[in-house]
């Protein structure tokens, strides 16, 4: 099922989207407010990706400057080529230390490379730790925003559930009254785990540490109670220097939420004396995507989610119609690169509006990155032959002036007088649950030859 | 091994080199009151701030935790402490503790975020388990930006560091903002 099906379904509750259309627009205005209260925004963000083009330029070299100085503080470093590998690495540290609760904090790869059930598989009970993963694992269901995981699920949907899996009472959808119940059944669940698993947000070359950033102290509680930290993390996510940390943490959370930062940015260099601390870099097709110049750009990603809470479609298509671990705008240029059939119809999912690129903290190019992939995936994919008589039609008559002209009046007449059925049916999307709109008399450009001449 | 495999497929696939740009503190300097924005910043993040002297300091605490049964103190300047901690202390045992009152070492003027470290809270848990959070900040420790803050915390001895800004908090029910999710459930900074 395409990107259009799985939107449709999304779509048949009205209400909810329309909530969901609009939280999320609210929270690219407070981005905007918070972004505007920044003297030298605009630089800060030439920064951001003016430092992340010259890290993936120099990866190689930071990698190996990186380990090296998280060895010299005693972390132990792994290394993954894929999925299969970092699970792995993972479960034979959990064997090690004979774990068998683990925790986690937010980490999109760990999502990416489907851990929670290959641990799972073996017998270890893992535990979501930030609210809105922990709803969207108790509903089994993947996250269906980066950074609100769980922006698909009303407050009723979470009363419901925790009243089957933590036992509360009904409230209605008391948003005060479940945080509580969560905060009681999670510091059960940290107090009891063996080991602590988190994403990185920045892995600083020249310190060799890693920073995690959190609003709801989740990724603190888990570390600093287990016996081992395990931090998990793409080659992209290094940074040059510690003093970079002062650019991105600037605009990682205006970003993400308009928050002036999260509420806890938490630096770990060394393990807690008596513990261990692992970080396991992983690559699972970002060199690939490395080597592609039209795209490489994606991997500047910081993973704030504003490309999502601005994008029209995103907002009214919620995350799940994407089928990929990272939806809307930025995970529709990583995911053709990770499996170019599968989500082939993902960067069609846009009006190519560029606000996705107005926004994004590192400037990636998202747009234009839609449309490079739209023209390889027509060159590659089998299209739907309406779309493609329609717009081979299209074409022949966008070449020749006259013919576009008697194109455009002949619509016109249609669409004013030919029978609704024949206007408001398959072939036209535009007209699927809305009216077009009025039609006029003229063409714009007679309309221009009138005025001119009225002048 | 998958260590040379990686690193020799970003060499083969990266770019050619490209500059890391110098930063231009410059664009971001401001002419404000770095203490009143900090104080409009942490208000905003929904913490408390109190500007006392410090013979104030454990009066405030207790008129604004009145009634604070298990307190842990990490800082000389207050003597509300009633259960002893040291770096040994196992992080567990802190599961019970009300109130933790920390020295903070330096305050960000854009964020209302203070700079703890581990030597300042002892046990790294401490600031994250407890249930309220009191951090006291001289405050002529509070710089302008990140960047700044960066700088003057370069030369330290690195194992574990966190930026606070403001209590925990989530809006992960349908974006209701409710502070108090697994950190500390309210934050008062005390500035001397």
């Amino acid at each position: 099922m395409g990107h259009a099906q799985k939107a449709t379904e999304f779509n048949k509750d009205e209400a909810k989207v329309n909530w969901h259309d609009k939280a999320l627009w609210y929270v690219r205005e407070k981005r905007d407010k918070s972004a505007h209260n920044v003297q030298g925004w605009e630089y800060l963000r030439q920064l951001g990706s003016g430092i992340k083009a010259n890290v993936l330029s120099n990866l190689d070299e930071y990698l190996i400057q990186f380990e090296t100085n998280a060895k010299n503080n005693g972390i132990q470093v792994h290394w993954a080529s894929n999925a299969e590998e970092h699970n792995t690495i993972i479960n034979s540290i959990l064997e090690k230390h004979n774990a068998k609760k683990v925790v986690k904090s937010k980490s999109m790869l760990t999502e990416e490379c489907h851990l929670n059930p290959f641990l799972e598989s073996k017998g270890i009970e893992v535990v979501d730790t930030d609210l809105g993963e922990r709803i969207v694992q108790l509903a089994e269901e993947p996250p269906s925003h980066i950074v609100l995981p769980a922006i698909h699920k009303t407050k009723e949907d979470v009363d419901v559930l925790f009243q089957e899996h933590l036992d509360t009472k009904p409230s209605g959808g008391n948003p005060e009254y479940l945080v509580g119940e969560a905060r009681k059944h999670l510091r059960d669940k940290f107090l009891n785990a063996d080991v602590a698993i988190t994403g990185v947000n920045f892995a600083v070359a020249d310190t060799g540490g890693v920073v995690v950033c959190t609003n709801e102290g989740n990724a603190d509680m888990g570390v600093h109670l287990a016996k081992a930290h395990i931090a998990c993390m793409g080659i992209e996510k290094i940074i040059p220097q510690e003093k970079h940390l002062g650019v991105f943490l600037r605009l990682l959370a205006r970003s993400a939420t308009g928050q002036p930062i999260t509420t806890y940015s938490s630096h770990f260099n060394k393990a807690e004396e008596g513990k261990e601390m692992h970080i396991v870099i992983v690559d699972n097709g970002r060199t690939e995507q490395l080597s592609r110049e039209d795209f490489r750009a994606s991997l500047h990603c910081i993973r704030c989610g504003a490309c999502m809470n601005t994008c029209p479609i995103y907002r009214r298509s919620g995350g799940h119609s994407y089928d990929y671990t990272i939806p809307g705008p930025i995970g529709s240029i990583l995911s053709p690169g990770k499996d170019l059939k599968k989500h082939s119809s993902l960067p069609f999912a846009s009006t190519l509006c560029g606000s996705c690129s107005n926004v994004c903290p590192v400037k990636i190019n998202i747009h234009e990155q839609l449309y490079k992939w739209r023209q390889i995936i027509v060159q590659e994919e089998k299209q739907p032959i309406v779309k493609k008589s329609i717009l081979k039609t299209a074409g022949v008559v966008l070449s020749k002036p006259k013919l576009y002209k008697m194109a455009g009046k002949s619509a016109r007449f249609a669409l004013k007088h030919a029978p609704r059925f024949m206007i408001y049916n398959k072939l036209n999307a535009w007209g699927k649950a809305r009216d077009l709109p009025e039609v006029k008399h003229e063409s714009f450009d007679e309309w221009y030859k009138k005025r001119r001449k009225n002048e | 091994m998958s260590r040379e495999a990686i690193l020799n497929a970003v060499k083969k696939n990266k770019p050619e080199v490209l500059p890391l740009p110098e930063i231009d503190v410059s664009v971001f300097q401001e002419d404000i009151d770095v203490v009143k924005t900090f104080k409009d910043n942490l208000a905003l993040v929904g913490g408390q701030v109190f500007e006392i002297t410090t013979d104030a300091i454990d009066a405030k605490i207790k008129e604004q935790y009145p009634n604070k049964s298990t307190i842990v103190t990490t800082t000389t300047k207050s003597n509300l402490g009633n259960v002893e901690i040291d770096k040994n202390t196992d992080p567990h045992t802190l599961e019970h503790i009300d109130l933790a009152i920390v020295q903070g070492e330096l305050g960000v003027s854009e964020n209302g975020a203070i700079w703890i470290t581990a030597n300042n809270s002892l046990v790294r848990a401490l600031p994250f388990i407890t249930n309220d959070l009191v951090i006291i900040l001289d405050k002529r420790n509070i710089c302008l930006h990140m960047l700044e803050a960066y700088d003057n915390i370069a030369k330290r001895d690195r194992d574990f560091g966190v930026f606070i800004s403001g209590p925990s908090k989530t809006a992960d029910i349908e974006q209701c903002l409710v502070v108090g999710a697994h950190g500390a459930m309210s934050l008062t900074v005390l500035l001397v």
